[in-house]
């Protein structure tokens, strides 16, 4: 999912990760420690990676202003037209789950250029045909002001693409060793294929070695936890 | 206050006091409007203050906007220092004493949560409070042994 999230990233770019969001960190350093030595990074509360020095409210302000090109967000429940649910499963008065709450995640799928949307579990629950409540629509009416919005979904299975006129998460690569059947069984909507839908490259020795030094090193600093179980050997 | 986003979320529906307006400022433009919170009160842990009430605050947080928009500041502190000690860490938030409404010298104070350069969180307390915290009867173990005890 690193090596996936870190081919998406652009030298010279402004990315930003936010809170609980080890895997896009591990990526967007990858790509910096790559090919993207120029990408400003953004990681929260990171000592190395964090240019801010008044709170969450010199971030967000940041963002509000569009300042960020490449953004990451995540939901307990993610639907086919790419709406993010991170409030509640059923009634949210009478919630069976209690997500954490959307936080800026209703601003942060709007401004920045190209949202990625990242979860470590691809199953029937996580994917769904429709979320139980939108706390992040995929799509808004024109009169709504939005420069920016999903861009692509990145599981342990595959790699969607968001088509806006669709409107809709299209497949556009498999991840080695996923067939398609097994793709749809995990995922709670009917799936739609790029026709050019391939298998996602597997990392390489390089991103590897540079995953297992450099960006374990630094993802320690905010992720000791996560760096000491998530990159093998 | 304006935000940007939300609009076309559900909280449009959740939450009937955020209201959706044309914005005046871009026509065929709608924003969203939600109240401003307003404390009555705010508690703030300061890593260092003055006895003027001037706090250095953790960069990392939003202590001082949550000192602005309440209407009382009770602060505590790790220690009392002199007021040109606050000034010489670099990347320090001040806030100034004029938002503060009372001090107190309390070490420890914000434990078992951090205080950036003092100690770091407490995890094991932090596990400790989340496994008491999901009934009654062993949260009041917990308040037993760490608050009442």
């Amino acid at each position: 999912m690193a090596c996936a999230i870190a081919r998406e990233v652009r030298d010279g770019e402004t990315v930003a990760v936010g809170t609980l969001a080890p895997i896009p960190a591990s990526g967007a350093l990858l790509a910096h420690f790559t090919h993207a030595p120029r990408a400003t990074v953004i990681i929260m509360n990171h000592p190395d990676y964090w240019p801010f020095r008044n709170g969450s409210k010199e971030f967000y302000d940041f963002a509000q202003r569009g300042k960020f090109d490449l953004f990451f967000l995540s939901g307990g429940q993610i639907d086919r037209r790419g709406n993010l649910n991170l409030i509640a499963v059923g009634d949210p008065a009478r919630p069976r789950v209690r997500f954490p709450g959307g936080a800026g995640a209703a601003m942060l799928y709007y401004l920045p250029r190209r949202v990625i949307v990242f979860r470590a579990e691809h199953s029937p629950k996580v994917f769904v045909e429709r979320v139980d409540t939108i706390a992040s629509p995929g799509s808004t009416p024109p009169d709504v002001v939005r420069p920016g919005g999903p861009w692509k979904v990145v599981t342990p299975l595959c790699l969607f693409r968001f088509d806006r006129a669709r409107a809709g998460l299209v497949v556009e690569a498999l991840h080695p060793g996923v067939r398609r059947d097994e793709l749809q069984r995990q995922t709670g909507f009917a799936l739609e294929y790029d026709p050019a839908a391939g298998v996602t490259p597997a990392p390489t020795d390089g991103e590897l070695r540079v995953l297992r030094t450099r960006v374990r090193e630094a993802v320690a600093k905010t992720y000791p936890r996560y760096a000491e179980t998530a990159f093998g050997r | 206050m304006p935000v940007a986003g939300h609009v076309g979320s559900d909280y449009e529906r959740l939450r009937p006091e955020f209201r959706v307006i044309s914005n005046p400022f871009a026509p065929g433009e709608r924003v969203m409007l939600v109240p401003s919170i307003r404390p009555d009160v705010s508690l703030i842990h300061a890593i260092a203050a003055a006895a003027d009430g001037t706090l250095l605050l953790d960069p990392m947080e939003d202590d001082a906007l949550l000192a602005q928009a309440s209407r009382v500041v009770v602060a505590s502190t790790e220690r009392i220092v002199a007021r040109g000690e606050l000034n010489a860490v670099a990347d320090g938030v001040i806030l100034q004493g004029i938002h503060v409404a009372a001090l107190v010298e309390a070490p420890g104070g914000a434990h078992p949560t951090l205080v950036r350069g003092v100690h770091p969180i407490d995890g094991d307390h932090m596990r400790e409070y989340i496994a008491a915290a999901t009934d009654d009867a062993t949260f009041k173990g917990y308040l037993d042994r760490h608050v009442y005890g």
